[in-house]
């Protein structure tokens, strides 16, 4: 009920917009990273640089997105207030911005102090988003699967987290544990039960609501979330123990799972109600696209062994996944999100009669249309990147590069176009006070 | 209808398919049939705002004594989604598609994340809360939405 009394209590425009403007800065050094190391970086997953590419695209462009919208969403779609959203919000940011940074440094010198940093301030960091989204969030009972998948999503990013940090301080401490396992099952928690979870719990809502479809059918919407989290602490728990097939077998359920899901999207977008599909639509058909791209390639790298043997393959899976997948989704959703919060932000200090200006005309429509291409030609080129290093690697790296910068000059445009319209309106209503 | 959340979310699908039906005509620049489908989008919308704030708030408010709580809110957002129907109805009538599209878009979700909160929240509390005057409750909003409000302008 106290959730309920204060649910207009949106965050300040300012605790998610930190997070919205930062993430295509770590994708632009993503690409700077992938033009300075050149083809080398795609001979194998594991080298410094692939590892420290992943983790800036993984946490520091889907993460930070992630985190910034689950902000904005959690009193909107469940009631659930921050306490402190802005104060909150600056931690957070502030730890995964220099956490990230700290890592990647980790990869590309092997400082053990770098990782020891990185672990501490990423774990500080997420341990407070964690616990203030939890507690906003395990308040509200829940009564639907949206609900139930932002509380999943957030056990699921605890997971990769507690991963996370046991390789960085294994890094670091130099102790003797299994880091390809544990980095199998850190990719596993991380693509699966923080980010499809997340994802999952998030389009049940939003593809019915921007292309108005009917709902997802309850059979996924109410089982999927919870499934693919059992799937995955079994999954867990068969690697650890050594059954290979069963976690084989388990890993591929996951894949279908997903599969399932994108299709289904697919399915309900072609009974979208609406006239015509916009960029924000056509980065999740993108992404729809390339997850199921990704688990066709995942169980045949699972049951191929021919496949399994050559590198590419999980290096084109990791470009369909993560730049593919969920930077298409996610940079379509903050093409809705920032253009109506500047709108419902703007229009909140309007006087009585008074228009803020449509969302419309915060981020033209052609403006998002051309990053939408660039987005799609960086994809492009990191996949054939993988396939042919020595042909495509720079064109992918300076494609990535240019693609972001796009994403992060729209995102700017949006915040000046707020700080413009805000100034007018207070000076106008200073004005109005004073008459 | 058996409670009040499955009536109103239905009556917010049957606005969304009213939009639907605005915006087809609008990209085909049907500027006539446009005109008329806004008109009964908004007259659904109006007849929908005023079921809740002459009836389903009220007995809200009522029976749990809060009154400056989420249907304040939700009246607050009523009055914004009014304001951008007005914009949108004004760009048609201008046969502007540009600023229709833009007004519309905002509208859309204004109304989904106003729905969204609704539908999780706030029915459930007052299906939860008005149980024993469920039945007269339902007749009662029938009644408003299927009385459409004329829009003068």
């Amino acid at each position: 009920m106290q959730a309920l009394l204060s649910f207009d209590q949106a965050p300040p425009f300012a605790a998610p917009a930190r997070f919205f403007v930062t993430a295509p800065l770590f994708a632009m050094l993503a690409g700077a990273l992938i033009l300075s190391t050149g083809p080398e970086l795609f001979v194998s997953r594991w080298t410094a640089a692939a590892l420290a590419t992943t983790h800036l695209l993984s946490l520091g462009f889907l993460s930070q997105v992630m985190i910034g919208a689950m902000m904005q969403i959690l009193p909107v779609v469940a009631g659930a207030n921050l306490s402190r959203p802005l104060a909150v919000a600056r931690m957070v940011h502030l730890t995964l911005v220099c956490g990230t940074l700290l890592l990647v440094l980790g990869f590309l010198t092997f400082n053990r102090l770098a990782f020891t940093s990185a672990a501490w301030t990423l774990g500080v960091g997420l341990a407070t988003f964690v616990g203030t989204a939890g507690r906003a969030l395990f308040k509200v009972s829940s009564n639907n699967p949206t609900i139930d998948g932002l509380k999943l999503s957030l056990l699921g990013l605890i997971g990769t987290v507690v991963l996370g940090l046991l390789l960085a301080l294994s890094l670091s401490e130099s102790w003797p544990l299994p880091l390809p396992q544990l980095t199998a099952l850190h990719f596993g928690w991380g693509v699966i039960g923080w980010g499809f979870s997340l994802l999952l719990a998030v389009a049940l809502v939003v593809v019915p609501m921007f292309q108005l479809t009917p709902a997802y059918p309850k059979w996924l919407a109410q089982t999927f979330c919870p499934l693919s989290l059992l799937l995955l602490v079994l999954q867990t728990i068969a690697n650890l123990a050594g059954w290979s097939t069963v976690a084989d077998v388990l890993a591929s359920s996951l894949a279908l799972g997903v599969a399932l899901f994108a299709m289904e999207t697919f399915r309900l977008q072609r009974r979208s109600a609406r006239a015509r599909f916009d960029a924000s639509q056509q980065f999740w058909r993108l992404a729809m696209v390339c997850m199921l791209a990704a688990c066709v390639l995942w169980l045949g790298l699972l049951w191929l062994p021919m496949l399994a043997d050559q590198p590419i393959g999980p290096m084109l899976c990791g470009v369909l996944i993560f730049v593919g997948g969920f930077m298409s989704v996610m940079s379509g959703m903050l093409y809705k999100i920032v253009p109506f919060l500047v709108w419902l932000h703007l229009q909140n200090l309007c006087r009585a009669g008074e228009m803020a200006p449509n969302m419309n005309k915060v981020i033209g429509a052609k403006q998002i249309e051309w990053q939408l291409r660039v987005h799609l030609g960086a994809l492009a080129f990191l996949l054939a990147a993988a396939l042919s290093p020595s042909w495509f690697a720079y064109p992918a790296g300076a494609a990535l590069l240019v693609a972001n910068g796009g994403l992060l000059h729209n995102m700017l445009s949006a915040l000046l176009f707020y700080r413009r319209h805000a100034a007018r309106l207070m000076a106008a209503r200073e004005d109005g006070a004073s008459r | 209808m058996k409670n009040i959340a499955t009536l109103m979310t239905a009556d917010h699908r049957s606005c969304d398919n009213r939009l639907a039906a605005v915006e087809h005509a609008v990209s085909r620049k049907d500027w006539s049939s446009a005109r008329a489908a806004f008109a009964d989008f908004q007259a659904a919308m109006l007849a929908h705002f005023a079921a809740e704030e002459t009836v389903l708030f009220p007995q809200f408010e009522q029976r749990t004594g809060i009154s400056q709580g989420p249907t304040q809110v939700m009246r607050n957002e009523h009055v914004q989604m009014r304001q951008l129907l007005t914009a949108a109805g004004s760009a048609l009538a201008n046969n502007d598609q540009d600023d229709y599209s833009g007004e519309v878009e905002t509208l859309l979700i204004m109304m989904q994340q106003h729905n969204v909160k609704e539908e999780n929240v706030l029915y459930p509390m007052c299906d939860q809360h008005l149980a024993t005057e469920i039945e007269q409750l339902i007749t009662a909003l029938l009644v408003q939405l299927d009385n459409p409000v004329k829009v003068t302008t």
